[in-house]
């Protein structure tokens, strides 16, 4: 055999091995954003109202993707940001029937639903996106035990986060919803959710 | 002595930065670059976590994803592997090769783009994946292969002065050369557009199928498949005026860049027409950073030839 012959053979087993690392990471990496979003808890029942105002509860969540947050539309802070997100997730996904999102106030007091219908006519475009309210209790109860999130003095001390839930009511992970690459972790976690059908 | 140093030292950081850009490859193909929200620490560990609870606790959690961070981490060691590699090559340009314009220069350039790569590495992760910022860290890239090639080749005249091919660098072949270089440039930064250009369609349009996403893209595409075309008659039409060596280095260099533009041409039709898009992405990408510094080299082979 010459030299360029085993050079040849040395280049492409080079090649070959390399290919198969890739191959191996590539896959690796695939794989670990499924495991990545296990499952955390199940949303207990709830009965909440929309802005337009049909009862929602837990059984709206059945078969869809849906994403969580608590906001109350006198927020200046985060809530904007957050709803902002929401909205860019909701334009990105439209032509998906698989996905809602859901907003519930922790302010029912002065969130009545005409405010809640103001409010969200400046952010949703769809009528996957409920705007909900309730009893005060119920609410801190359905984020605290429901969600796991914090609500202690509320309205203003509710949680910036956003809940990715699947289609069996499962919780599978909390964004920081004003974060711009968790925003971005949410949305191809999502994918990741509705390639696996 | 010196000579045999720095040629070593060249051809190890050369090495080594190929290698640099087939991993920072798999870590955008494999979605990995922001395995590490921070930089350079990640999630404030000089060694990543290997689980949740080695997060600190104002360090945000959510993004954990122990495969993805060892892949960015991986990315970012090799980096460091490479700068350590060019600081040696540089020390020794600087202790022994003052005199030489060719090599000091080659090696002080090399230093100075492996350290702006570095710092764009922490604009990409801050810019969180902007696909323009990406593109232009893969681009710094080529440039530092391409200084680190020259200066490998001309470190190895140096230790290997009657080892050249006997063509002569005709004006023809000079020409077609440059012109080959320039538009293998070219046709890297089409290609870096169209990337970019499918990412940023994908970010607003995260349910498009592969489909869907070269459809959304600009005519432009095509001057993309047009233009790897006309670099095969350039390469045949070289390997033509190339006809009468005999089979030196140079000749070998030049079926090589004929070879690796029908091999570029295949993986980039497969990407269009078949599956397993990532790792044929990723031997696209790196195939054409091989072009880059091979053409210099090949090109400065012959220059010798003249003096």
């Amino acid at each position: 055999m010459t030299s360029l012959n085993k050079k040849l053979i040395l280049a492409f087993l080079f090649i070959f091995i390399l290919g198969s690392f890739g191959f191996y990471i590539i896959d690796k990496a695939t794989k670990s954003r499924i495991d990545n979003i296990g499952i955390i808890g199940k949303v207990p029942s709830f009965s909440l109202t929309n802005f337009d105002g049909t009862v929602v509860t837990e059984k709206q969540l059945n078969d869809k993707i849906s994403i969580v947050s608590f906001i109350f539309t006198q927020c200046e802070g985060a809530c904007p940001i957050m709803s902002e997100n929401m909205s860019t997730l909701q334009e990105r996904f439209t032509s998906s029937s698989d996905i809602q999102f859901l907003s519930i106030t922790t302010d029912p007091d002065y969130d009545t639903l005409d405010i809640l219908n103001e409010y969200s006519s400046n952010y949703s475009n769809k009528n996957n996106w409920f705007f909900l309210r309730g009893d005060i209790l119920d609410v801190i109860e359905l984020s605290e035990k429901g969600f796991f999130l914090s609500a202690a003095l509320l309205p203003a001390g509710h949680s910036t986060r956003l809940v990715l839930v699947d289609k069996e009511l499962n919780i599978r992970k909390y964004y920081e919803g004003t974060v711009e690459s968790n925003i971005f972790e949410l949305q191809s976690d999502i994918v990741t959710l509705l390639n696996q059908g | 002595m010196a000579n045999k140093l720095f040629f070593r030292s060249a051809l190890i950081s050369t090495i080594l930065s190929y290698l640099l850009i087939f991993i920072g490859g798999l870590v955008r193909v494999s979605g990995s670059g922001l395995g590490c929200p921070d930089w350079p620490k990640c999630f404030g560990r000089w060694v990543p976590p290997t689980s949740i609870e080695q997060i600190p606790a104002h360090i945000d959690p959510t993004a954990f994803n122990i495969i993805l961070a060892w892949i960015e981490y991986g990315n970012r060691m090799l980096g460091v592997i490479v700068g350590l590699s060019i600081i040696i090559m540089t020390v020794i340009a600087v202790l022994y090769f003052r005199n030489n314009s060719k090599i000091l220069y080659s090696a002080l350039w090399s230093l100075f783009l492996v350290g702006a790569n570095g710092g764009l590495g922490a604009i990409v992760v801050s810019s969180v994946l902007n696909p323009f910022i990406v593109s232009l860290h893969m681009i710094l890239a080529l440039f530092l292969v391409s200084v680190l090639s020259y200066g490998t080749i001309e470190s190895y005249k140096l230790i290997n002065i009657n080892k050249f091919s006997n063509i002569l660098l005709s004006k023809k072949i000079s020409i077609s050369l440059i012109a080959l270089w320039g538009l293998i440039v070219i046709e890297i930064l089409l290609g870096t557009g169209i990337r970019t250009n499918i990412e940023l369609i994908a970010i607003d349009n995260p349910l498009y199928s592969k489909g869907q996403l070269l459809d959304a893209l600009n005519s432009y595409k095509y001057l993309h498949s047009v233009l790897g075309f006309s670099l095969l008659f350039l390469s045949i039409y070289l390997c033509y005026l190339f006809r009468d060596d005999f089979l030196g280095l140079s000749k070998q260099l030049i079926y090589f860049i004929l070879g690796m533009i029908l091999v570029q041409i295949f993986l980039g039709e497969l990407m269009i027409f078949f599956e397993l898009p990532q790792l044929t992405r990723l031997f696209h990408t790196w195939g054409s950073s091989w072009l880059v510094g091979i053409i210099i080299i090949l090109y400065n082979t012959l220059q010798y030839d003249q003096s």
